[in-house]
């Protein structure tokens, strides 16, 4: 043991000395306080100092951007090879100087960089019309061109008018307030460019507006309609017409809130008084609306549960065996690669009758063929690192038996399957899907692939619905793809795209098809899953995100129209029959929402939820922490699997009859949380 | 006698050692910090890594800052990309991450460059070219990903840190990377199929590790297709003897003092020793379960620590391997899949 102190000594000698001689040095470049404008290449020079201030040569120098050193569109990109750094975006930017080779051990600096924009050289503004009215507002659209021959459509553009006829705020807004001619003159570093304007009197004698509704309730969509007449009478069309409210609530201590459109179309959030507003120059009118409360809510109760203690449970499915009786089959989650099957003929008495094990840690999903014969379960963290997915014989829930097991090119792990006409589509690794003929169910075979191509590509989950694939590909959204449908050539063997719809967030994660019953309309339903806090295996976690719902009417331009979002709470898996939405909103448990009708605006906050249940059990994996993964209705009970807890049945109760007890607890505590 | 007694028990008190160990386990998206006192080995911390507590993000690669106060860990997976994260060793915290390519595995940091060489494993992908990430610890910044082979899986930094060596599984070469430089100075087909150069031919030899002698002369690689450990010569860049393993060789390690050379035998769920003086095969140990993983050396070359991967629900393992009597010393259950390891202290 004495033999350790020296070599201990020694080695704390050389760290301290291998310390002090990397402080000896720093980094000197004429990066320091360097400005360049967008566009503009620099070679910088940079070097090291002893601690006597004498110069030293750095070996090697590796210049990069502290934003990120391969995204070249970030404020400043480097070109290791030249070693020249170069403007990208205008703002205060870091470079990176490293100085490698000349002592052990890390030696650098950051620097800052400002990058501006360059001289504007051409400027070109364009307005709709040469003649606008008293009282409206002018919007002119910019494109500058500047001395590296980029163009830009913005710009602190000074405006300037020939008389009093415009005015000009300090955000640049441009309003007419007087007729008669004038000039707007618009300048730029040292360009100028001129507009003549002609500005008559609003020929607008009448505004008549109208609506097709005077009450609603909360979440009903208005759509107001504007009609402008002339002296004459006559009408005037394509006049831009601008909307607004005022309202107040009947709840004396809420905010009477809603949202109203470019387009007419108005919804409340809150019961109350509203007057709406069209206003075109300087005419507006005004009629009232009284929106109502939605008065939907009903009494979800807790009818039966299957408790899966020992270990995380994931998704789940319920379904019509070929004895015609009723199972649901769950997977597990970091833990042993068990799948439990479970008989659900009796939603009170959830009954565990068989279960298999497979060499994977996660069985993430779970599915089930139409004819109730083939289950096919989902491998990930497999010892083998083989993970594929297993095809499971279900024609006996109650013996169920392991038919074959497929992994070519499905080796990185399966998030999730679906089946589909005899065929699996199974993901791949997060960044594709596979589809897998499953005819001969001991035999299958690989007969498609999609993936979207592009740098980056992830994928979460598929859904198939009519021949058509609904894939959802995180910050690339979903894609619709034909799979069999059709109707765009495609097949299982040659996936067609019809269409795409990405959002900001980019956490997409699930998507659902709904053709909704009482408007035509159709929509995909687009689920985030967040997790803002990061993660604890062993307690409750925090969620976010919530429901984007696209209205795919015209599939090749959706428009995102509303969204189901639950403060504190985000969303998971989730099922729609009858225009209602049963969604697993992870520590919210399930939501059951009324999505008839238009949709637009905040559906939540308009009172759309018809109720709801925490899914947590207090003899969980992890007791009552709530954390719904999936639901679905199913021969009218609401199933769901718990993350914690297993799965279980609610049902939603009737609407409340006269003189009846259903509901009684409705303005209660709820009986089962 | 009962003065001797006290002598002893103060000598112990005073001198004796505790090592500390990092070990991630893949499928528990987990990192255990390990403590053995000579004697036995227990867990003292165990760490949730990720970010998604629905998404298995598989650590895998692990190592330590040389000074000591930081330790990098690699997720697998993302969205689909990987990552790197930094954590603090006081209170094992995480301090900043950022994402590099498919599936990052293993990784070093250069005591030349200070910079960490990360290779992206891109095992379950398409069979492309993947990359080596380089990335500034200090600003926690990818600053460029050098290309190699098709699926570089170990790699490790030469003892000046000059240079930087991984073998691609799957297009059977070793790569050496300048670690100045940063680009690729020499490769090595471990076939002898130089036409297929960077491209998919299912290498017979499957390399999976690559160690460097301290003495910067040599290096070592596991063919975990082959059952072989080759020598390679770093003046000539040429295979110069083999070793015969047992079954799938994975990871390797050379003690500090460059006596032993450990390979893990994934297939068989044991750990072989040689002797490096005369390249002689001293001992095959077998491990307490299936499924053996990564190995690391402690510093005063006494100790191996073993990781286990286990199989199903089965717990990770860690074993301790007596360098001076070739036996099993301890063992300690870690989290599931348990694969990257590092050793981080001797604490007096």
């Amino acid at each position: 043991m004495k033999s350790k102190l020296p070599y201990l000594l020694l080695l704390s000698f050389l760290f301290v000395i291998t310390s002090a001689k990397s402080q000896e040095y720093y980094v000197k470049s004429n990066l320091e306080n360097l400005e360049i404008e967008v566009g503009e290449v620099f070679e910088p020079s940079t070097y090291a100092v002893d601690q006597d201030g004498k110069p030293v040569s750095c070996p090697q120098i590796v210049y990069y951007n502290k934003n990120g050193a391969l995204n070249s569109d970030d404020g400043i990109s480097v070109s290791r090879r030249r070693g020249t750094i170069k403007g990208e975006e205008p703002g205060n930017h870091k470079v990176i100087a490293l100085c490698l080779g000349l002592v052990d051990g890390w030696l650098g600096r950051d620097f800052d960089v400002k990058v501006s924009y360059a001289k504007a050289k051409d400027l070109s503004v364009k307005l709709d019309s040469d003649q606008v009215f008293v009282g409206s507002y002018v919007q002119p659209s910019y494109e500058i061109t500047d001395n590296f021959g980029f163009t830009r459509y913005n710009a602190n553009i000074k405006i300037k008018p020939s008389n009093d006829n415009i005015q000009v705020d300090a955000l640049n807004n441009i309003k007419a307030v007087k007729s008669g001619k004038v000039t707007l003159t618009f300048s730029l570093d040292a360009v100028e460019t001129s507009i003549d304007l002609n500005i008559v009197k609003n020929p607008i004698n009448n505004l008549v507006l109208s609506s097709n509704m005077n009450t609603a309730r909360t979440g009903d969509v208005i759509t107001f309609r504007t009609m402008a007449y002339d002296d004459k009478n006559q009408l005037i069309s394509d006049l831009p017409i601008l909307y607004s409210y005022s309202g107040e609530s009947f709840d004396k201590s809420n905010t009477a809130a809603a949202m109203i459109r470019d387009d007419g179309k108005f919804v409340a959030e809150t019961a109350g008084n509203y007057l709406i507003t069209a206003t075109a120059g300087q005419r507006s009118t005004s009629i009232p609306v009284v929106i109502y409360d939605r008065g939907i809510q009903r009494e979800v109760i807790n009818v039966g549960t299957g408790l899966v203690q020992e270990r995380h449970t994931s998704d789940f499915w319920v379904f019509e065996g070929v004895d015609k009786r009723d199972y649901a089959v769950s997977g597990t989650w970091g833990a042993d690669g068990t799948t439990y099957f479970w008989d659900v003929t009796d939603p009170a008495q959830i009954r565990k009758i068989d279960s298999i094990q497979v060499d994977a840690r996660t069985v993430n999903d779970v599915k089930v063929s139409e004819d109730g014969r083939i289950s096919v379960i989902s491998r990930e963290g497999a010892s083998s690192r083989r993970n594929g997915i297993v095809i499971i014989d279900t024609t006996n829930p109650y013996d169920v038996n392991i038919i074959s097991e497929y992994t070519t090119n499905l080796t990185g792990g399966v998030h999730n399957v679906f089946i589909y006409q005899d065929h699996v589509f199974a993901l791949s690794n997060g960044e594709r899907f596979y589809v897998i003929n499953i005819e001969d169910p001991k035999n299958p075979y690989e007969v498609g692939m999609f993936e979207i191509g592009e740098k980056g590509q992830a994928i979460h989950d598929v859904w198939i619905e009519d021949g058509i694939a609904y894939s959802s590909n995180w910050k690339h959204g979903v894609y619709i793809i034909d799979v069999g449908n059709g109707v765009a050539g495609g097949s299982p063997s040659n996936p067609v795209v019809m269409s795409n719809y990405s959002y900001e967030s980019g956490a997409h994660h699930a998507t659902f098809p709904f053709k909704s019953k009482s408007t035509g309309k159709f929509y995909t339903i687009l689920g985030d899953e967040i997790f803002p806090q990061g993660i604890d295996l062993y307690s409750t976690n925090e969620t976010a995100g919530f429901l984007h719902f696209v209205d795919f009417s015209d599939i090749d331009n959706p428009v995102e129209v509303a969204r189901y979002e639950l403060p504190g709470h985000g969303s998971h898996n989730y099922w729609i029959e009858d225009d209602v939405l049963y969604v697993a909103m992870y520590s919210g448990g399930v939501r059951i929402v009324d999505i008839s009708g238009e949709l637009m605006g905040d559906l939540f906050r308009q009172g759309r939820e018809i109720g709801h249940i925490n899914t947590g059990n207090p003899n969980g994996f992890i007791p009552n922490a709530t954390m719904t993964w999936g639901a679905q209705l199913y021969k009218g009970h609401v199933f769901y699997s718990d993350h914690n807890g297993g799965i279980g049945s609610s049902k939603v109760l009737p609407i409340k009859p006269d003189n009846s007890r259903i509901n009684e607890y409705l303005d209660r505590p709820r009986l089962i949380d | 006698m009962y003065r001797v007694l006290l002598a002893f028990l103060f000598f112990n008190f005073c001198f004796s050692q505790n090592y500390y160990i990092y070990v991630a386990a893949e499928s528990d998206d987990t990192v255990s910090v390990l403590k053995f006192d000579g004697e036995t080995i227990e867990e003292t911390d165990r760490i949730t890594v990720g970010i998604m507590p629905t998404e298995n993000e598989g650590p895998h690669g692990i190592t330590i800052d040389p000074s000591g106060k930081y330790w990098y860990l690699t997720l697998a997976h993302g969205s689909p990309y990987g990552s790197l994260v930094k954590y603090s060793t006081q209170n094992n915290e995480p301090l900043s991450k950022v994402e590099l390519g498919l599936f990052p595995a293993t990784m070093e940091i250069s005591p030349k460059t200070g910079l960490i060489y990360a290779v992206n494993f891109n095992l379950h992908g398409l069979m492309r070219t993947s990359t080596v990430s380089v990335v500034d610890p200090e600003y926690m910044v990818e600053i460029t990903k050098i290309k190699t082979g098709i699926m570089p899986h170990g790699s490790r930094i030469s003892a000046d840190g000059k240079s930087h060596y991984s073998v691609a599984m799957m297009s059977g070469e070793l790569f050496e990377i300048d670690a100045l430089e940063l680009s690729v100075n020499r490769i090595l087909s471990l076939d002898n199929n130089s036409k297929y150069r960077n491209a998919m031919h299912h290498s017979k030899i499957k390399p999976t590790w690559v160690s460097p002698h301290p003495n910067g002369k040599t290096l070592y690689i596991a063919g975990n297709g082959s059952n072989q450990i080759f020598v390679v010569d770093l003046e000539s860049f040429s295979i110069t003897d083999t070793l015969s393993t047992g079954e799938g060789p994975y990871n390797l390690a050379i003690s500090p003092n460059g006596k032993f050379l450990l390979a893990t035998l994934k297939s068989e769920g044991a750990v072989s020793i040689w002797s490096l003086k005369n390249n002689k095969f001293l001992k095959k140990i077998k491990n307490t379960t299936s499924v053996s993983h990564g190995v690391v050396v402690s510093p005063d070359n006494k100790y191996a620590f073993i990781s286990l991967e286990g199989v199903g629900g089965e717990p990770g393992k860690v074993d301790v391997i007596n360098l001076e009597t070739l036996s099993l010393q301890g063992s300690v259950n870690v989290g599931k899949q348990a694969g990257g390891i590092a050793f981080w202290k001797i604490e007096q």
